[in-house]
């Protein structure tokens, strides 16, 4: 063995190489369990991102053509009756007429599942439609897509829907429907457009509850202010906690909280989002009194200036651009967390954008989306604007 | 005619930043204090004007006891002597407009000023002020867009505002170029020999010191080690004041 070979031996690290190394092993085996564990737990099932895709792609297609205009309806309606099943009495057939649309039928009694032809005359030319099954008892149902041709006919085949057998007759509806005059913001445009203003009128709300409070807050949480006597380091201390508290609890969460105390709505929002800015506004401005700087003070002092004049001359144009730029920074903010907290309660649009969803309407969900994505892009683009120039 | 005697001023933390100095500054004199960093020499002239409160001592402006002062009666002591700050001390987002009527503070009613109103004649005051110092053209600039040279010069707008008896440098080109530094001194000057100002001026510079001084003062650790013409520090005298490893750097 060589004197080498001999002192490395000697290393008493050398063992602890060795169990380090199996600590290794042990972290590894340690980490895939709980891998292993999380995947299963969170329930991870990758097939679902393809197989749910048709489902996405729809919603997408629907969001993308948002219901933001519309025109005014005319309609133009048929009928026609049927028996199921053929009895001892024939209805009639429907009326032929030289100008009033009217539908002729195959036959008029028969089985569900037996064909039917069903043939209009002097309908609207070039409409769409749709031809309706309305039973005697329960629902109506749509059956099949109507195309009249130029003349104003159309012809097709359906088969008699499975209805329970009854003495009273079927009824067959064929409905045109098309567009006339100009197009006009959409129900659903209107509703997005007042709750569009409420949101922002809401964030304004809160942004200003936080200012107003966080200002006077601002000061006293600020260590280079409060740091000379014992009795104002408690207040600092426990006004910079507060904020640390509230300022951790999501706006969501102040929120449902708002929501269960002053009812559902924007009011509940208002105080939520204004919760939350007075935490981080407040965090933001006393710091910047912190970082003040003590030279112009000196100066203006020197100069014989009294204490309201040094206030004004020396330490509001420091801290004055930046309390602006956080400000609006703060509003736009709340602008884009306001178009959200209607999920939990707290009105805007986010109320009404929740509900569509639910209700699986995405067209109208699609308007709101819009609105959503064009205010919060033009108070970034604004925002960020001002915020350059000010400061 | 000021006259310091017996000041001493220790920190909070202990710290002795003056130890019993006493000295004399006649009218019309370029006093320059020399000395290392934390010699003492901000200390002493910001207890000259009360930006700091002394321990100990007296300092008496023409007859006038300065410690004794406090409220109106300080503020209208403080608005004769005019301060020039090694970093200028402007606000820097104010305009140089702004900067250079603030050293009429003193004088104007405080309730005008508040809403930022200066009476006409100060706004003239002002902008001959920055003719004398040659920079009316950035009048209505940002203060932080201008060059150090040029702060420096507002600083010294600012406190021409206040009809200064008695100007307070601080290190006033500490922060500035050679060529700069000259230009700025030579303002301290002018004012020194054309207006009778007294001034007190602290400089790092010996070559600085000894072209511009009438009289010179050196601090060592709080106390005055040196007290005379410009001409008598030779080697000697200098490696007392800066300590035996200091060598002289000029600046032309």
């Amino acid at each position: 063995m060589s004197a080498e070979e001999e002192r490395r031996q000697e290393i008493p690290g050398r063992r602890r190489g060795l169990f380090s190394s199996w600590l290794l092993i042990l972290g590894i085996v340690v980490a895939v369990l709980v891998y292993a564990f999380a995947w299963q737990i969170t329930e991870i099932d990758l097939e679902k991102l393809v197989t749910g895709a048709p489902d996405m792609v729809h919603i997408v297609k629907q969001l993308l053509q948002p219901d933001l205009l519309t025109r005014d309806k005319e309609y133009q309606l048929a009928y026609g009756d049927f028996r199921v099943p053929c009895g001892t009495a024939f209805p009639q057939q429907p009326a032929a007429s030289e100008s009033e649309p009217y539908m002729v039928l195959s036959h008029l009694c028969g089985e569900p599942g037996e064909p039917l032809g069903v043939e209009g005359f002097n309908f609207r030319p070039n409409t769409k439609g749709i031809l309706r099954w309305i039973p005697p008892v329960g629902t109506k149902r749509s059956l099949k897509r109507i195309d009249t041709d130029s003349e104003g006919h159309f012809a097709l085949g359906i088969a008699v829907p499975d209805v329970p057998a009854s003495e009273e007759l079927q009824e067959i509806e064929v409905e045109l429907k098309w567009d006339v005059g100009l197009p006009y913001p959409s129900e659903t445009t209107r509703i997005v457009l007042s709750k569009m203003v409420q949101t922002i009128m809401l964030a304004l709300m809160a942004t200003t509850v936080g200012v107003f409070v966080a200002v006077p807050l601002s000061f006293l949480a600020a260590r280079n202010l409060m740091s000379k006597y014992r009795s104002t380091m408690i207040v600092y201390f426990l006004i910079r906690g507060v904020f640390n508290i509230v300022r951790s609890i999501e706006p969501y969460i102040w929120a449902i909280i708002f929501a269960v105390w002053v009812g559902i709505g924007p009011f509940a929002g208002v105080l939520a989002l204004g919760m939350h800015s007075i935490a981080a506004l407040g965090k933001l401005y006393s710091e910047q009194v912190e970082s003040i700087d003590p030279g112009p003070i000196e100066a203006i002092q020197a100069t014989g200036a009294n204490a309201l004049q040094t206030v004004i001359y020396a330490v509001v144009p420091q801290i004055v651009p930046p309390y602006i730029a956080f400000t609006i920074y703060r509003w736009d903010i709340n602008v884009r967390m306001s178009t959200v907290i209607g999920f939990v309660g707290g009105g805007g649009i986010g109320f009404i954008l929740i509900q569509w969803v639910n209700l699986l309407r995405y067209k109208q969900a699609g308007v709101a989306v819009w609105a959503i994505v064009i205010v919060v892009w033009t108070m970034d683009v604004v925002s960020s604007w001002v915020r350059e120039k000010v400061v | 005619m000021l006259e310091i005697q017996n000041l001493t001023k220790i920190y909070d933390g202990g710290t002795v930043a003056l130890r019993n100095v006493s000295m004399k500054v006649e009218d019309g004199e370029f006093l320059v204090i020399i000395g290392l960093s934390g010699s003492g020499k901000s200390t002493l002239l910001r207890c000259i004007n009360r930006l700091i409160e002394p321990t100990e001592g007296r300092i008496i402006i023409d007859g006038v006891d300065v410690t004794e002062l406090s409220g109106e009666e300080l503020r209208k002591t403080r608005r004769r002597i005019g301060m020039i700050f090694q970093q200028f001390n402007l606000v820097r987002r104010s305009s140089v407009l702004t900067n250079v009527l603030s050293g009429r503070l003193g004088y104007v009613s405080p309730w005008r000023s508040a809403v930022g109103r200066f009476p006409k004649k100060d706004m003239e005051k002002a902008l001959g002020a920055l003719r004398q110092v040659g920079i009316l053209d950035q009048a209505y600039k940002r203060a932080d867009e201008l060059s150090g040279g040029q702060q420096q010069r507002v600083g010294i707008a600012r406190a021409l505002m206040q009809d200064p008896t008695l100007i307070l440098a601080d290190e006033p080109v500490a922060s500035l170029d050679p060529a700069t530094s000259h230009s700025i001194l030579r303002y301290l000057e002018e004012l020194n020999r054309e207006k009778g100002v007294t001034v007190l001026c602290s400089l790092h510079f010996l070559s600085l010191a000894r072209a511009y001084a009438t009289r010179m003062i050196a601090l060592k650790d709080g106390e005055v080690v040196f007290e005379g013409s410009p001409a008598e520090i030779d080697d000697a005298r200098f490696k007392e004041i800066y300590g035996e490893d200091a060598i002289q750097v000029e600046i032309r």
